[in-house]
């Protein structure tokens, strides 16, 4: 999806590396989420893969989501559908990051035909129909845990690799980068000591946000019955809703919404504090957004 | 300009290549036999005389160059080879579907960028005030909305609910209509999905347009016509709008391939008889050459809309015609 870099409401900036009310609320969003995942089996009433009632019931003090048609407790499956969705979400970016963060330094240090190279494959990425190379992939590899983060993760880097890319040509021309140039350091130990520091908290945020498209992809994904089979995301609970047609009948209250209402607020949660941070670390966004620009 | 387009076309062509080959190699690069990819995984039952045979059809006794040239000769074609699920034609099953997804993405990327253009100027000019912060929460609500969720939601209600429009379909089945009743039917049932793929399509085209449009407004121009007297609104039409909508028209074109993407997903969720849900079904049936035939042609009609984009921006951008 379309990821844009979002104005937000701008901090003075004096206070440039607070958070500012949005950052906060996808932090809290963030952290309610985690800790459900984290304390997930004390938290949910029974086991998400036993069968503890009758199949398609309506909420009731027992199951206040109601049971799936198995028979399973809605509300144990999202409260551990939030390990798997997080996880991956987690995963998959780490993977984008790193490739987009090794693309983004090299073609923007070295310059010349490699940058070239690389930033026409940035291009390529970009082009190419996401979702549909997607299913492709993930059709012919079979759908397992893993193939659903390496597919995700080297299809998300390009947007960080060009962003971080921009970063490294503004602190290329800095002094202290050419003094240590001058020094006679190895290029591999410039970037790796002197550039890399300067954009990591720029890849931090890309990787907030590049998370916040992982989760909305695999639940995408494991919609389509592409996840894993063995393993229950929010993304699949909506699967197996939409395959009993839950949504026709009146269990879409219980059933359908809250799980869409759990992948939004997760990707509504990095998506906050990502933006907030670009706009922290991003100098080019600052720019743009101080006093000039009002 | 020339340098722009030569530039341009090369990386299609790139892309063209890069599709082709994938398609070309996934089956091929899989363990086990890859006549279960081309084939059907029926091929497990055959004698080994048989599975002669079909390797021979398939042209898989070939060295690998050869292989590669007949598959892009058939292409080239128009030949996508044949869906071993039905046994027809790969190319006239998505010639049926493709009609249907022309007309969902088409209407749903005009709407989405006029709306996402207006919306976000207006917001960029008030900046600040409660309509600038309502519309950006909206647009990030939406830009983290699932969109089959949605659908399935807006089915619910409106669908099943409500009953205003028809829970699945491009028109309804077993009725001979004609004139304005099958117009209006093809118009009902085009309602709900239509609304889902604009709604989480908006928000690109907001976002940009008004971060765009904050610059513009910051800039010196923006300033002198202000200065010499020109009325707020002919401001913001002449000379801020414009200028912000050129980093608009290049998301436009971002925005096609993950609006296809946005399609497939919608488009299974309401049964729409489009090229995505065809490509959901072959996954389903694990009819590989029809999704790769899918694969392909989405590939090619994203690139088409490239190109259409790309032969249109001399035309909004005077700048690149001087290049």
């Amino acid at each position: 999806m379309t990821v844009v870099t979002a104005a937000l409401p701008q901090a003075p900036m004096r206070r440039r590396f607070s958070l500012g009310a949005v950052g906060w609320t996808g932090v809290l969003l963030l952290v309610v989420l985690t800790a459900a995942a984290v304390f997930a089996p004390t938290l949910s009433p029974y086991d998400p893969e036993d069968t503890v009632a009758d199949p398609f019931q309506a909420p009731s003090r027992a199951h206040p989501l109601g049971t799936n048609d198995v028979g399973q407790d809605i509300l144990s499956e999202l409260i551990f559908g939030a390990r798997i969705s997080l996880t991956i979400g987690f995963l998959a970016a780490a993977i984008a990051i790193g490739i987009g963060t090794v693309v983004g330094l090299v073609a923007g240090f070295l310059g010349g035909w490699v940058d070239v190279v690389l930033m026409r494959a940035v291009d390529l990425v970009l082009v190419i129909p996401f979702l549909p190379l997607m299913i492709l992939l993930a059709a012919y590899l079979g759908p397992s845990f893993w193939n659903i983060i390496i597919v995700i993760g080297i299809l998300v880097w390009a947007r960080p690799a060009r962003v971080i890319r921009a970063q490294v040509l503004s602190v290329k021309s800095l002094d202290y980068i050419e003094a240590a140039l001058a020094l006679g350091s190895r290029t591999a130990r410039v970037i790796v000591r002197h550039v890399l520091p300067a954009v990591l908290p720029l890849a931090l945020a890309q990787f907030i946000l590049a998370a916040s498209n992982a989760i909305l992809i695999e639940a995408s994904l494991s919609f389509l019955g592409l996840g894993d089979p063995t393993a229950k995301s929010w993304g699949s609970v909506l699967y197996y809703a939409q395959v009993r047609n839950a949504f026709i009948s009146g269990a879409w209250v219980w059933w359908v919404l809250p799980p869409g209402f759990l992948i939004t607020a997760a990707t509504l949660g990095f998506a906050f504090v990502g933006y907030s941070l670009e706009e922290i670390f991003n100098p080019k966004m600052r720019a743009r957004h101080g006093p000039g620009a009002g | 300009m020339w340098r722009f387009f030569a530039g341009k076309g090369a990386q299609y062509l790139l892309v063209l290549v890069l599709t082709i080959a994938l398609n070309f190699v996934l089956p091929r690069m899989m363990p086990g036999s890859p006549l279960v990819f081309l084939a059907g995984e029926d091929v497990g039952f055959l004698t080994p005389e048989q599975r002669t045979q079909l390797y021979a059809l398939y042209g898989l006794d070939q060295p690998q160059w050869r292989q590669f040239a007949t598959y892009v000769a058939n292409l080239a074609r128009g030949e996508l080879g044949y869906s071993f699920q039905r046994g027809r034609p790969i190319a006239a099953m998505i010639g049926e579907r493709l009609p249907w997804t022309l007309l969902l993405v088409g209407i749903s990327l005009a709407l989405a960028t006029l709306a996402g253009a207006a919306l976000g100027a207006i917001a960029a000019w008030r900046r600040g005030s409660v309509y600038d912060l309502g519309t950006l929460g909206v647009a990030m609500f939406f830009e983290s909305v699932p969109s089959f969720w949605l659908g399935m939601i807006l089915i619910a209600v409106f669908a099943a609910g409500l009953g205003w429009f028809p829970i699945f379909g491009a028109g309804t089945a077993g009725v001979a209509l004609s004139g304005w009743p099958l117009l209006l039917d093809r118009a009902r049932h085009l309602v709900l999905p239509l609304v889902t793929l604009t709604c989480i399509t908006v928000p690109g085209t907001f976002l940009i347009m008004r971060y765009s449009m904050l610059s513009v407004l910051g800039e010196r121009y923006i300033t002198t016509a202000r200065a010499k007297g020109v009325a707020e609104r002919a401001v913001l039409r002449r000379h801020a709008v414009r200028n912000a909508l050129l980093p608009v028209s290049t998301v436009f074109m971002l925005n096609l391939g993950f609006i296809v993407g946005g399609a497939t997903v919608i488009e299974t969720v309401f049964s729409y008889p489009g090229i995505g849900r065809l490509l959901y079904e072959a996954v389903l049936n694990r009819d590989y050459p029809v999704i790769q035939g899918t694969f392909f042609i989405i590939t090619i009609s994203v690139i088409a809309a490239n190109i259409v984009s790309d032969l249109l921006y001399p035309l909004i951008d005077p700048r690149v015609r001087q290049r």
